[in-house]
């Protein structure tokens, strides 16, 4: 018992101590050149049975006094030491560029794309890719070759998510060894608040008659006229008809509303913990967004103005993953 | 049963759209799987001489079977049945050998092992043990045979073996190529020199523990006992027996009669050597060297026999341990020559042997059986009275082969009950056995001690290294009888019916019959008389040597010797320096070739800009870091107007190239050549 306690903290304590080195010799980057610094090298399990054929092949090398089985079991061995140099040079030179990373909802998968590329003029082979979370790819590289890759990763809760580090490694060609590195992209995803309702009334709802209780009902609108569709348009503002009767699809235009916009207020629900009010505002943002009533945002600090479309949301729903999030990493 | 679900073998995606989260390596790319079919019947094929025949059907079955499996047609074997086979294999090899222990049946055992194992080839750690186990059977058919020109096929094997290994790792490759095939020649080619080291320089020790043993291999060479017909049925093979190396010169070839048995006793019409319980202990060993005389060096080098005894010339004496001089003036080996096997000798050949001779010897070679041969001892007998001394006699004895009808053959017919009798007195044709025994049968009836001795007379010699290359066809058998003051002296009856035999071999003595080598109407050594061939045979030879005494019988003291010619004293640190070095010497190179291009190479169009660049630098336009092409043309244009045109045609040039890199060649380099000629206007 007093063994294992003592154990837990050393444990922790080599962690931290691997991780200061590790994060020292391996520093985070958005893009990252493989060289010796960053990889390392090991037999894999593969080569330590290797390594026990040759034994075997010397065993009988020396009870046969058979001069050829010491041959083979000496050119094997050197093939072995070969083997160090091609597995490093399947990895070095390589670069690894973080791209991007979806902003999704929490339970949500994030799609996080890199590129693996080489301005070198040698093939690479069996590069797998893989994530501390599972998801991994193996590809070949041709030469001077970049390749897009994409992985999705199921993400934690408000904020950045980063995904932690990504596993690179190769066995190419004899699979005898592994080399490998664990490098620190700097890519994050941003994760919203989990839109919900918390039941919870605005404060001023009644007041200036923007909160959420008095939405105009579908149909107040004052009709202005068709134009065409794109995409991110209401699929309620359709013209079905029209498109019934073979026309292009097209959308109905209906007057802004400049003079009717809302406000998301921090401040409305004064009783909410920060979680639930950043939820609570996440889940109007969305409602409003589905109903095109353009809206804006005020959190300690930050204003939006009114707006509406995708872009606008996108914009709201991260300052509301954002907010009182640090930049991502430590 | 999961196996059987997957009928097929999952097909290796085209790289990067395998579905992710994958277990690593899960699948054995075809080109992988062709690659290790090849490896499998290469090796197959050097075992095939101590191999049951039933093993090439097992294998042709099973890869058909793992064929079939590949193309979707047949199932996996299910459990049940692969223990099944499993468990027939080993029957199998039990019923063709009697036995599972043993090296042959150990190697028809791990043959076929190696092709049921394709029957559950299906994910990447199945191919390494396969080819894992591949290279373990290619180190065993050394353990049979040392060929150079097999080994030059082994290393042929190894590659195979190999490119299989990487062919596993290339995912993606469905289909057979060769290429997979040049990175290990490659690899294969940077660890000789590390290898080469190795093999001189790390100690050669002796068995660790007794291993199983050759227990199939049939005995070649001379026998242990002589009926008439053994010697020429040897005579039919042009196998090498043994080669020799003389330190001076070569004596002629009439004096070179390689002894390696001596037949003392006659027992039911067979001649045969003395039994070791039959000989007192005093008469064992060699007696120590009598008198002085001039010393022959030689080295020989045998081919395996499965027996005891060795070859040497007259009044041999070993150079090395481990063989032992017999009293009877032979070489001895206390184990039997199961591989090619190396000794030096110091011969005598102008000191008598046995210039006194015990009772116990007189006795045993004068011995006679009570019957048979009645009118060949008669004979004797008178031609005894008329002679003056025995060795007169000898030369009576002689005289009458000389001037009988007899003929020297490798067709005398098959003798009766009386063989000698009939052989002397009616058919008069006979080999070098019958001459030998008539002779020797002749000797002890008269009273005179003699005996039969077996060995080789004569050999090849090759001009290209000065070897002697005895074969097999050079047996022969003669006689030796002992005279007072004399010692034993060596009688060849056969030369005096034949001389051609003794002073130019038994081709030149068979030439009017047409028999020399006549079942082996391919051997090399039948076209002798063809320049080029046999130049090519003597030199393979030559090598063939240099290859046994250099690789296949390098020992521990060829090694020291080695070791002090190239440092003097030999010392372990710089043992340790020649490895590095060596290592050093491969892998730096090799390093540099492979990372070479560890640099980003520049594209040609930048190379142009960064031209252009330097040129606007001189005119103290200075780009600024991170500063865009484009931007970078605009500061230009406003500061030097004049510049302006060259500077933005040049840049728009550029980013063309940049930005829409997926060209035609031919477009791509009209495009450069454009900018070259914009950047050469500034």
């Amino acid at each position: 018992m007093p063994l294992a306690a003592l154990a837990e903290p050393l444990r922790t304590a080599w962690r931290k101590r691997f991780g200061r080195w590790l994060a020292n010799r391996n520093p985070r980057g958005r893009r990252i050149l493989l060289n010796q610094r960053r990889l390392f090298i090991f037999p894999s399990r593969m080569g330590l049975l290797f390594a026990l054929l040759l034994l075997l092949i010397l065993l009988i090398g020396i009870n046969y006094q058979n001069n050829l089985a010491y041959a083979v079991a000496f050119l094997l061995a050197s093939l072995f030491v070969v083997a160090v140099l091609h597995t490093y040079a399947n990895l070095a030179g390589l670069s690894v560029e973080a791209v991007r990373a979806g902003a999704v909802f929490p339970g949500q998968r994030s799609r996080f794309s890199l590129r693996l590329g080489q301005r070198e003029n040698r093939p690479r082979y069996a590069l797998r890719l893989s994530w501390a979370k599972g998801e991994s790819e193996e590809v070949n590289l041709g030469p001077g070759e970049h390749r897009l890759l994409h992985f999705s990763l199921p993400v934690g809760e408000r904020g950045w998510f980063h995904p932690g580090r990504l596993l690179v490694e190769s066995r190419y060609p004899l699979g005898l060894l592994r080399c490998w590195t664990w490098l620190d992209l700097d890519l994050a995803a941003v994760v919203y608040p989990a839109p919900r309702d918390s039941g919870e009334t605005a404060l001023g709802a009644a007041a200036d008659g923007s909160g959420g209780s008095s939405l105009p009902r579908p149909g107040n609108e004052d009709f202005q006229g068709f134009r065409d569709y794109r995409p991110g348009d209401s699929l309620r503002h359709v013209h079905w008809k029209g498109l019934a009767r073979g026309q292009n699809m097209q959308s109905k235009q209906y007057h802004a509303w400049a003079s009717r916009e809302r406000w998301l207020d921090w401040e409305d629900y004064p009783g909410l913990p920060q979680e639930t009010r950043l939820s609570q505002l996440c889940h109007l943002a969305l409602q409003w967004q589905r109903r095109e009533q353009p809206f804006g945002l005020r959190l300690p600090g930050s204003t939006l103005q009114p707006d509406r479309g995708p872009a606008h949301l996108e914009a709201v729903l991260t300052a509301l993953a954002l907010y009182r999030r640090e930049a991502p990493g430590e | 049963m999961k196996a059987r679900k997957r009928w097929f073998p999952p097909r290796a995606s085209r790289t990067g759209q395998r579905p992710a989260g994958r277990a690593p390596g899960a699948a054995i790319p075809r080109n992988a799987l062709v690659w290790i079919l090849l490896s499998q019947f290469a090796l197959l094929l050097p075992h095939l001489p101590q191999l049951p025949i039933w093993v090439v059907p097992v294998y042709l079955c099973t890869a058909l079977w793992r064929g079939m499996v590949l193309r979707g047609q047949w199932s996996w074997p299910s459990r049940p049945l692969r223990l099944a086979l499993i468990l027939a294999g080993f029957a199998a090899v039990w019923f063709s050998f009697g036995s599972l222990l043993g090296l042959e049946p150990t190697v028809a055992l791990l043959l076929t092992a190696f092709a049921l194992k394709l029957l559950e080839l299906q994910r990447r750690q199945d191919a390494y043990v396969l080819i894992f186990l591949g290279y373990f059977i290619a180190v065993t058919v050394f353990l049979f045979n040392q060929d150079l020109l097999l080994v030059l096929y082994m290393v042929g094997c190894l590659w195979l073996l190999t490119s299989a290994l990487v062919a596993l790792h290339r995912p993606g490759e469905d289909r057979f190529n060769w290429r997979s095939g040049r990175l290990p020649a490659i690899m294969l080619l940077q660890a000789v020199p590390v290898m080469l080291v190795l093999f001189f320089v790390f100690p050669r020790i002796g068995p660790l523990w007794s291993v199983p043993l050759k227990t199939q291999a049939a005995t070649t060479g001379v026998s242990d006992h002589m009926k008439p017909g053994d010697v020429a049925s040897l005579s039919q093979s042009d196998a090498v027996a043994f080669r020799v190396q003389f330190a001076g010169e070569i004596p002629p070839r009439g004096e070179l009669y390689w002894r390696g048995l001596v037949f003392s006793v006659l027992e039911e019409g067979a001649w045969r050597s003395l039994r070791y319980q039959e000989i007192p202990p005093r008469e064992w060993r060699l007696a120590q060297k009598n008198g002085a005389g001039s010393a022959l060096d030689y080295q020989v080098l045998m081919e395996a026999t499965q027996q005891h005894w060795l070859y040497a010339l007259r009044y041999p004496q070993p150079l090395d341990p481990g063989v032992m001089a017999m009293g009877d003036y032979r070489l001895y080996s206390p184990v039997e020559v199961e591989e090619r096997f190396r000794y030096r000798v110091r011969s005598w050949p102008e000191l008598p042997l046995d210039p006194v001779l015990s009772d116990w010897r007189r006795e045993t070679e004068l011995r006679l059986p009570e019957q048979g041969n009645p009118r060949t001892r008669a004979l004797a007998r008178e031609l005894r009275l008329g002679a003056e001394s025995d060795g007169d006699f000898v030369q009576r004895v002689l005289d009458y082969y000389r001037n009988g009808p007899f003929v020297y053959t490798l067709q005398p017919g098959v003798l009766g009950d009386d063989p000698i009798d009939e052989f002397l007195f009616q058919r008069q044709r006979g080999f070098c056995e019958h001459y030998a025994s008539a002779f020797v049968i002749m000797m002890r009836a008269a009273g005179v001690p003699a005996r039969v001795v077996a060995g080789y007379q004569g050999g090849e010699i090759n001009p290209v290294n000065r070897t002697v290359i005895v074969h097999q066809f050079d047996a022969h058998a003669w006689a030796e009888v002992w005279l007072a003051g004399q010692g034993w002296v060596r009688v060849d009856p056969t030369a005096v019916v034949s001389p051609e035999r003794v002073t130019l071999g038994l081709e030149e003595a068979l030439a009017e019959e047409g028999s020399f080598l006549a079942e082996s109407p391919l051997s090399p050594l039948r076209y002798r008389g063809i320049d080029w061939i046999n130049s090519l045979r003597l030199r393979y030879d030559a090598l063939t040597y240099r290859w046994q005494s250099w690789v296949v019988g390098f020992d521990s003291e060829q090694q020291l010797n080695l070791l002090q010619r190239l440092f003097g004293e030999v010392r372990a640190r710089d043992l340790a320096l020649l490895l590095l070095g060596s290592a050093a010497l491969v892998l730096a190179p090799a390093a540099w070739w492979l990372l070479r291009g560890g640099r980003p190479r520049r594209l040609p169009e930048e190379r142009l800009y960064q031209r252009l660049c330097r040129r606007l630098a001189r005119r103290g336009l200075e780009r600024h870091p991170g500063e865009a092409p484009g931007h970078f043309a605009e500061r230009v244009a406003a500061e030097r107007p004049e510049l302006a045109a060259a500077v933005r045609r040049a840049t728009a040039i550029y980013s063309a190239l940049v930005y829409a890199p997926q060209q035609p060649p031919g477009e791509r380099g009209e495009r450069l050549r454009e900018l070259r000629r914009a950047i050469g206007q500034l």
